[in-house]
């Protein structure tokens, strides 16, 4: 079959992984089809045997980074990088008295600084092996794995938010 | 990070999360969470965190797609005979699909296939059944091309179905089904075998979709007896009348299905 054809295989799960990277149900889909149509315009580029999907991840990182850095420019806590995360951004609000609440997931993920958000989902989300998410992002193992310990534990302390604050700071 | 344990690094946990530990490291993590219980929580906290994951976003496998994210339909055009095997099943496939969204919605399950509605005939090689399997792919797969407006008042049908069919350029104007609940929303021409097809597309308050197909015939026929046609949870009721074929698609039971077609029937003898 066609590479174009086995691209909506897809579909689901690019969908599914843009939504918890996005979050906004609009900008999501909208993130899915800009990588169907790259998909589609240099699906010749695609190497017959190797991966679709990760293929597909790979473009939509691509777009989506040059998003944020569209976005970075217009807003200053808005970062591709681990390293300005601002600490004031770990407070959630303190009406939150569960730990660990699936409600407020959509919200810890969105102040993950982008970068750390692509490799925790990849990896917890999409089920990618470190050295595939290594491949898809374009980033060495090294960075993939520090990308993941600071996003988990970055979002460990988001979700529990306020109620352990001092216990659950950052740990570095 | 923990160094109360050197031999145990974040990268070792993250990986024992994550099961790509061989079975020897594995222990060594676990006897490492024994000692320490702040390393055990972390583990805890990042397996609950790919749980969540999955609570949270897994739902959207679940969604139906939208439009936009799916594949164009190879070629535009209407499902002849010759090539309607490779859609057999695909009506059917694709209500179900959709239908699994929208039934989930008011909390019940698809009804199961209607069996009182009138004789059901076997699918026989000629082309009214062609034609009628064609007419509910038509039915699930396509859009209207032309809309109806917005704006358009209810009581203003006839204007509706006069103007439509003008924007399509069709003399075949769509019959009027307001008396059963059904407005006409929209049409779009395909090409058959025999010349262009009409297809019209209603809805009712219910949200119930609704296909009349109108293909030009090769022959004149003598006005045939309806038939059933059956894709699924798709009902088609088509027949032959003077140089038209007709086929009236929905989700429907026949029975109700087949007033419907009586309906289509009396307006298309009145003004052909």
């Amino acid at each position: 079959m066609d590479v174009r054809e086995q691209l909506y295989e897809h579909v689901p799960r690019l969908r599914r992984y843009a939504r918890a990277l996005v979050s906004n149900r609009e900008l999501a889909d909208d993130l899915v089809q800009d990588t169907l149509e790259r998909a589609l315009s240099r699906h010749t580029q695609f190497k017959a045997g190797t991966d679709l999907r990760a293929w597909l991840f790979t473009i939509m990182h691509n777009l989506f980074v040059n998003q944020v850095r569209k976005a970075s420019a217009r807003s200053a806590h808005v970062s591709i990088d681990d390293d300005d995360f601002e600490a004031a951004d770990v407070a959630v609000p303190a009406t939150q008295t569960n730990p660990l609440e699936v409600r407020d997931l959509d919200y810890a993920l969105q102040r993950l600084p982008a970068g750390q958000r692509e490799v925790v989902l990849l990896v917890g989300l999409e089920e990618m092996s470190y050295t595939d998410v290594a491949i898809a992002l374009d980033i060495p193992i090294g960075t993939v794995m520090s990308r993941l310990s600071r996003g988990r534990e970055r979002l460990r302390a988001l979700m529990a938010g306020t109620r352990q604050d001092a216990k659950l700071k950052v740990v570095r | 990070m923990s160094d109360r344990n050197p031999t145990i690094g974040d990268d070792d946990l993250h990986a024992y999360v994550d099961g790509t530990l061989s079975g020897e490291r594995r222990r060594d993590v676990e006897d490492a969470m024994e000692r320490d219980p702040g390393l055990a929580a972390r583990a805890s906290d990042y397996f609950a965190l790919n749980d969540m994951f999955h609570q949270r976003y897994d739902r959207i496998l679940r969604e139906p797609v939208p439009p936009s994210l799916r594949a164009p339909e190879p070629k535009r055009r209407w499902p002849s005979a010759a090539n309607a095997s490779r859609f057999a099943g695909l009506a059917a496939a694709l209500v179900v699909g959709i239908g699994i969204g929208a039934f989930m919605q008011n909390g019940r399950l698809p009804a199961p296939l209607d069996t009182d509605g009138g004789a059901t005939r076997t699918v026989s090689a000629d082309g009214g059944a062609g034609f009628a399997r064609a007419a509910a792919i038509a039915h699930v797969v396509y859009m209207p091309t032309v809309l109806r407006p917005a704006n358009a008042d209810a009581d203003r049908e006839a204007d509706m179905t006069r103007w439509i069919a003008g924007q399509l350029g069709t003399e075949r104007h769509a019959p009027m089904l307001t008396e059963r609940g059904f407005a006409l929303t929209g049409g779009r021409m395909l090409p058959g075998e025999n010349g262009t097809i009409v297809e019209y597309m209603y809805r009712n308050a219910d949200g119930e979709r609704l296909t009349v197909c109108i293909a030009p015939r090769k022959t004149e026929a003598a006005t045939t007896a309806f038939r059933l046609y059956e894709d699924g949870p798709v009902k088609v009721y088509y027949w032959a009348d003077g140089r038209f074929s007709y086929a009236v698609s929905a989700g429907m039971a026949p029975a109700r299905l087949l007033r419907v077609s009586h309906d289509v029937y009396a307006q298309a003898t009145g003004t052909s």
